[in-house]
Parts: C-alpha cells; sequence; structure tokens
C-alpha cells in the first residue's frame, strides 16, 4: 500500500468520525477533519485543509500557547473556548490529545471539539436565577435551609443564618436549629412539625417564635416540605421568613383595633357611622342597647327608614345629607327621637362628615348622648326651683305680714305705755288703759289669725278626698240659709252632680263659704244679690266659677292686693281683711290657684283652678 | 312752743291716732288737728279745701298699709296737687319691709315736698322732732 493512499485512507476514515475532531500538524496547520467537525466550525473542505487552525478560529494567541504546551509537554488538555459566530456567541469544550507516530514522537494534535453552548448557556441562566433568589431571599428575610436524613446534617443559607443572628460559618445539628425555639407553644408546635414531616411526610407551614442567638425574640414564619427519592424521604427541604416587622405591626393594628372597639363600645355615648346612603355600617354597643338589639349584625346595613318612622326618618336623612353635602359638622344638637316603638329620647346629636381622599364626603360619623334623663331631672328640678322660690316668696311675705301686724300692736303697747306712766288726770289713765286692753285683744286675734295661716301652709300634706261639689255647696247653702235670708240674696247652683274633684273637706267648706259670703257681704244695694256658681273640666284642672252682681272692685287699683292679708277696699263694717288671704292660702296648699275678673258696678267673678292631677 | 297751722293725721288704728294726737298736743301749738282712716278721705278732704282756700296742711303723718286707698296711693295723688308750697309729710310705718324704703327714697326724689320715713314706736320726742314746717 503506497504512503499516498494511506493517507488517503486515514482521509476517508477521519471525515467518517462520529466526532467533531482535527487532526493537526506541529504547526497546528490542519491535516485532516471529520465532516462533524468542518459543519460545527462552519468551514469548507478545500479552504480549510492546510490553514492554521487558529487562523480558522479566529481567535488569540491563547490558543496557540495552550497548543503548544499541550505539544512540547506531551499532555492531554481539555479547555472551552468561546467563539462569535453568526448566530450569537458559541462555546466549545476543546480535548486535545497529543498526535503520536509509530515511534512515539509527537508529530501534532488530535483535537476533539464539543458544542457546549446549550450547557453554557443554561449556566448562566441558573446563575443569574441564583442570584436574583438570593435577592429575593435577601429582601424578602426569606432564607432556606435543608435537611439531609441520610448525612444527618443541616444547611442554613445566608439569610436564615441571619435572621438566626448566627455567624457566617454555623452548621448546626436538627436539635440545634430547633432550640432555637422559644419555649412553649413555638417549640412544642415545631418539634411535632419536624417529626410529623419525617415520619408521616407532612409539610408545614407555621407562624412561630424564635429567639436568636443574641437573645431577641422575632417572629418567622417556618416552611418545611418533605424530599423523596424512591418513595423514601431523604430531606426535609423549607424556607425561613422573619416576619417580625409584619407580626409586630399586625399586632399593634390589631390592638389599636381592639382599643378603638373597647373605647366605643363602653363609652356612654351613642356612636355609628353610616355610608353615602345613609346606611349604618357601624354602631356601638350603646347604639345597640338603645335600637333593642343584642347583635349589630342585625342593624349593618339598614337605613333610617327601616330604622325609624317615616317622619323621623326624613328628617334624620335631610340631617344627614346637610352634613355630607356642606361638609359641615353638626354639634351638639338638642334633638328629640322616636322610635319603633313610640318612645321619645332626648339626644344631643352630633354629626361630622366622614371625607374621601378627594374631600367629598363619603358618610358620617355620628355620637348621641342620651339626655333624657338629665333633662327630666332638669324639669323636676326647675319645677323643685320654682316651689321652693314661690314658698320662699311666700315665706318672706308672711314674715312681712307677721312682722307688720306685731310690730303695728307693741307699737302701741310701747306708746300707750309712755303715756300711762306720765299721765297725772285719773280718768285719762282709766282711757288709755282701755286703749291697751284693746290693743291686747287686737293682738290676741293677730295672732290667731296667723296661727290658722301657719296650720294651712304647715298641712300641705293633709289628706285629700273626692267629693262631689254640688253637694258641698248644697250644705254650705244650707248652714247659710239664715244670712242669705237676710240678705234677701239667691244661689244659683249650676255646677253638675258628676262634677267630683280631689280636696281637703274643710277646706273647701271654708273657701264656698267665704266666696258666698264675701259676694252677699259686698253687694250692690240697687240690686238684690245673685250669687251663680258654675262648673268646668279643662285639661288638667276643674274650675268652679263664683260670680256675683255686686259691687266690683277696681282691679287696676286693687289687683294685687285683693288676696293680701288684711286689706280692704270697701266701708265695711266687718271687713277683716283676712278671710281672702286664707282662702287663697287654701287654694294653694292644695295646689289649686284662684284667679279673679270684675267691673265696678256689675260684679265680681272668681275662677278657682282645682288641680286633679294630684 | 312751735307753732303749726294745719296737721292731718292719716291711719286707719284708732291707737295710734289717739297717741298721735296726744303727743302733738305737747309738742306743738297747733289749732287744726285732723285725722282720717285711710288715703281716699284724707285726700279728698284736702283737694276741697285747695280748691277752696287754697291751702294744705303743713304737715301730714302718713301710715302706709291702710284699706281702700293705702299711703302709696295716697302720694300718688297728693304729688299731683299743683302748689308751690312745701309740705312736710312723715311716714309712720310698722313695715320693716325693704321695699317700702326703697319706695320712700323714689318719691323723695320727684318732689319737691320733704318726705320722711320713721318706724314705729314714736315718741314724744321724735314727734316732736318731725313735727315742724317744711
Amino acid at each position: 500500500m503506497s504512503k499516498g493512499s494511506e493517507i488517503a485512507d486515514h482521509k476517508y476514515l477521519i471525515k467518517q468520525l462520529p466526532t467533531a475532531t482535527a487532526f493537526v500538524n506541529t504547526d497546528f496547520e490542519l491535516v485532516y477533519a471529520s465532516d462533524k467537525w468542518l459543519t460545527q466550525h462552519n468551514q469548507s473542505p478545500c479552504d480549510a485543509f492546510g490553514k492554521r487552525i487558529d487562523y480558522l478560529y479566529h481567535t488569540n494567541n491563547q490558543l496557540v500557547n495552550t497548543l503548544s504546551n499541550c505539544i512540547n509537554d506531551k499532555v492531554d488538555r481539555t479547555f472551552e473556548e468561546c467563539k462569535y459566530d453568526p448566530s450569537g456567541k458559541k462555546w466549545f469544550e476543546w480535548h486535545c490529545n497529543p498526535w503520536l507516530d509509530s515511534k512515539e514522537n509527537v508529530i501534532g494534535l488530535i483535537i476533539r471539539t464539543e458544542d457546549v453552548t446549550q450547557l453554557k448557556l443554561s449556566e448562566i441562566n441558573l446563575g443569574r436565577l441564583r442570584s436574583k433568589l438570593d435577592i429575593i431571599s435577601e429582601i424578602g428575610k426569606i432564607g432556606s435551609w435543608e435537611y439531609d436524613l441520610i448525612a444527618d446534617k443541616v444547611i442554613w443559607c445566608g439569610v436564615t443564618r441571619k435572621i438566626h443572628e448566627v455567624d457566617s460559618e454555623f452548621e448546626p445539628s436538627l436539635e440545634e436549629g430547633v432550640a432555637f425555639y422559644k419555649e412553649g407553644y413555638s417549640k412544642n408546635l415545631i418539634s411535632m412539625a419536624v417529626h410529623d414531616a419525617l415520619t408521616k411526610g407532612k409539610s408545614y407551614s407555621e407562624k412561630l417564635q424564635i429567639i436568636t442567638a443574641k437573645g431577641n425574640e422575632i417572629w418567622v414564619q417556618a416552611n418545611g416540605t418533605p424530599v423523596y427519592e424512591d418513595n423514601k424521604i431523604v430531606a426535609l427541604r423549607g424556607t425561613f421568613q422573619d416576619i417580625n416587622d409584619k407580626v409586630k405591626s399586625e399586632h399593634k393594628t390589631k390592638a389599636n383595633e381592639t382599643l378603638l372597639r373597647t373605647l366605643i363600645d363602653n363609652l356612654p355615648l351613642n356612636i355609628y357611622i353610616k355610608d353615602k346612603e345613609s346606611r349604618k355600617i357601624l354602631v356601638n354597643k350603646a347604639e345597640c342597647d338603645y335600637l333593642g338589639i343584642s347583635d349589630a349584625n342585625e342593624i349593618l346595613g339598614k337605613n333610617n327608614f327601616e330604622l325609624y318612622d317615616k317622619d323621623i326618618a326624613e328628617a334624620l336623612n335631610q340631617e344627614d345629607q346637610q352634613v355630607m353635602d356642606t361638609l359641615v359638622p353638626i354639634l351638639n344638637k338638642e334633638s328629640r327621637i322616636r322610635n319603633k316603638n313610640g318612645e321619645t329620647t332626648t339626644f344631643l346629636i352630633s354629626k361630622i362628615p366622614l371625607k374621601d381622599e378627594f374631600g367629598k364626603a363619603n358618610g358620617i360619623v355620628g355620637i348621641s348622648h342620651d339626655i333624657t334623663r338629665l333633662k327630666q331631672n332638669e324639669a323636676k328640678l326647675k319645677d323643685l326651683v320654682n316651689v321652693a322660690s314661690l314658698q320662699n316668696k311666700k315665706l318672706v311675705n308672711f314674715a312681712h305680714i307677721v312682722s307688720h301686724n306685731l310690730r303695728s300692736h307693741t307699737a302701741n303697747f310701747s306708746m300707750l305705755l309712755e303715756f300711762l306712766v306720765d299721765e297725772k288726770d285719773e280718768e285719762e289713765k282709766q282711757n288709755i288703759i282701755g286703749m291697751l286692753t284693746n290693743a291686747s285683744n287686737n293682738l290676741m286675734e293677730t295672732l290667731e289669725n296667723l296661727n290658722e295661716v301657719v296650720a294651712i301652709n304647715t298641712n300641705v300634706g293633709l289628706e285629700k278626698k273626692p267629693i262631689v261639689l254640688r253637694e258641698k255647696i248644697e250644705v254650705v247653702e244650707q248652714n247659710l240659709s239664715a244670712f242669705l235670708q237676710g240678705h234677701n240674696a239667691t244661689i244659683i247652683n249650676n255646677v253638675p252632680l258628676d262634677a267630683i274633684i280631689k280636696v281637703v273637706p274643710a277646706y273647701i267648706e271654708s273657701i264656698l263659704m267665704n266666696f258666698i259670703t264675701n259676694a252677699v257681704k259686698y253687694s250692690d244695694p240697687k240690686r238684690p244679690p245673685l250669687v251663680k256658681l258654675s262648673c268646668r273640666k279643662t285639661a288638667g284642672a276643674t274650675i268652679l266659677s263664683i260670680e256675683d252682681n255686686g259691687l266690683g272692685i277696681d282691679l287696676k287699683k286693687y289687683g294685687d292686693k285683693l288676696f293680701g292679708m288684711y286689706k280692704t277696699f270697701h266701708n265695711h263694717k266687718d271687713s277683716r281683711g283676712i278671710g281672702l288671704y286664707i282662702t287663697k292660702n287654701q287654694i294653694e296648699s292644695m295646689n289649686g290657684r284662684v284667679v279673679v275678673c270684675s267691673e265696678v258696678g256689675t260684679g265680681t267673678t272668681f275662677n278657682i283652678y282645682f288641680n286633679e292631677e294630684d | 312752743m312751735k307753732k303749726i297751722d294745719s296737721i292731718y293725721i292719716i291711719d286707719d288704728d284708732p291707737i295710734t291716732v289717739f297717741g298721735m294726737q296726744k303727743m302733738l298736743s305737747l309738742a306743738v301749738d297747733c289749732p287744726q288737728v285732723e285725722s282720717f282712716v285711710n288715703g281716699k278721705t284724707a285726700i279728698e278732704e284736702i283737694k276741697k279745701n285747695h280748691e277752696s282756700t287754697g291751702k294744705l296742711p303743713e304737715v301730714i303723718f302718713l301710715d302706709l298699709n291702710m284699706p281702700i286707698m293705702d299711703g302709696w296711693q295716697f302720694l300718688d295723688e297728693f304729688l299731683k296737687i299743683p302748689t308751690s308750697e312745701k309740705i312736710r309729710v312723715n311716714i309712720i310705718t310698722s313695715s320693716i319691709d325693704l321695699h317700702d324704703k326703697e319706695k320712700w327714697e323714689l318719691y323723695q326724689k320727684k318732689t319737691h315736698h320733704v318726705i320722711d320715713y320713721n318706724e314705729k314706736p314714736l315718741y314724744k320726742a321724735e314727734v316732736a322732732r318731725i313735727t315742724k314746717k317744711a
């Protein structure tokens, strides 16, 4: 076999090699190459052979150096080269072996190249993913860990170590890892979870507390999942996240919420929030109590018309709308609100607009203070003050009357005694003593009168009994019959039989007697006296009218003195000026009152109001 | 002894009137001391005299609490009488009501007459002191 045909045989053989293989001589010129190699490196057979491989490869001296070393040192070399090709960057793995002749002389290199572009790209991608993961892990404070069951080894990533506040070389055992968890709930739970994961293959995800190497107590989210190989658990893998800030702020939010809820539920104020359509979206306990429900959900979402009668609901709607339209709050407005049961409550109402981020109202906060009791007490107190001030006025008035009457008598005593001491004339002495006796009698009478008034005013609580008014008038008429006949007087009793009033029986007789005798006493001499009694009912009172045709009283002049003590207005020998004063006291002690109208020359009418309510 | 032409006592209490008359008789020389049981009879007499003679009583003793027309009502009428004469009105009362004292101060301001305020009981010396021309 000739040498030429031998080479041709080699060439043909090499051409068909299943791997991309090239043969270069010691000058790195391409001698043989498989078709695979030529295709891989985009070379045509006619141009490539005899050319230096580094030229073909458009590459640097580094390649030549590497190849030279390979020839000189007679060693195998494997390295990566990259080249740019129209389709992009490509990586090749070069395996170079020295090419020996039969005498073991190096005559060149056998180069096998492998396209590792795909692998390389994957590697780069993986690297990118890794760094991405690192970033996410760092920012999210999410670490990872793995427990290799076979090797009984725990591996923590950097972030996991950081969360535990241990140094970067720290490698715990499984027990040491668990030991970081806080004694009690956290430690018990993680021990169970890890055990279950290892034995039953259960994944876990728990919010727990650990105590770091530096003694800080923090909240973490610990996750773990078993890893299987041939249906057997070989490892646990999981993440480990620092959620302390989140949990802390959650706790804070929750605490704030609880605080707020406790506050609004325990305030003695009705608090609610209504939406744009006046539907209640939040109510506190006091508001629930007021609306008579135990569960707030019963009224949430309901509008005014569902909670109140139409008239009230319309007024409330208008008020709500006004606050939302004008954005001007209503503060401490006194309102009387009737609920569906017909009970009326007096509230001090405040309505404050709730604004959205654009400054427009999308609801209101309402605060209502139930002041019904306060109002009632206020009214009671007012009544009491009125009664007290009236009593006080009466008392002062009475004190003046007493003082005046006693003083006028004692003044007389004192004066007369002064005379008596100096008087020589026996007759005049007797005269003065007569006057002293008179003064003494007057004083006695005055004291009796005053005593009577005191008795009336101290016996305010005297028991009242229902009496038939008409019958009482008839009795008085009977008792006065001689007096009436003597004055040729006529009584017309128009009081119906069914007029029943609650009075102190003794007082009503005295009152009737007084008014009737007065009417007759001060009759007009021009006509026979006529006294008409009638009765009518109004809300809360029965009014007895006693009308006469007598002289009449000039009320402009005497109106304020008519019922005063020792005030008389007629030149009448029987006028004592005490009767009307006592009568008035008796009427008032029974919670009644008396009103007079009169015309001089025509007659007088007294209207006596008996208060039936008490 | 002082000489006064005419004195009026207006009081519904006969004992007071008796006492006043007695004390006046000791204190002054007055030929005409008249008494009235209320303001109405007094003012009627005063008006009648004033119309016919143009004269008024020089000193008036006036009670406040009286029937028909009381002391204040009397003063209202009396102050209306057109005169340049200065009359002395001695209010004599047993009232201790502050309102009466306030009222007196008010009346003092609205008249040229002299109005004096005295509380009962009155004694001779005091009567002598206040019984004088205004």
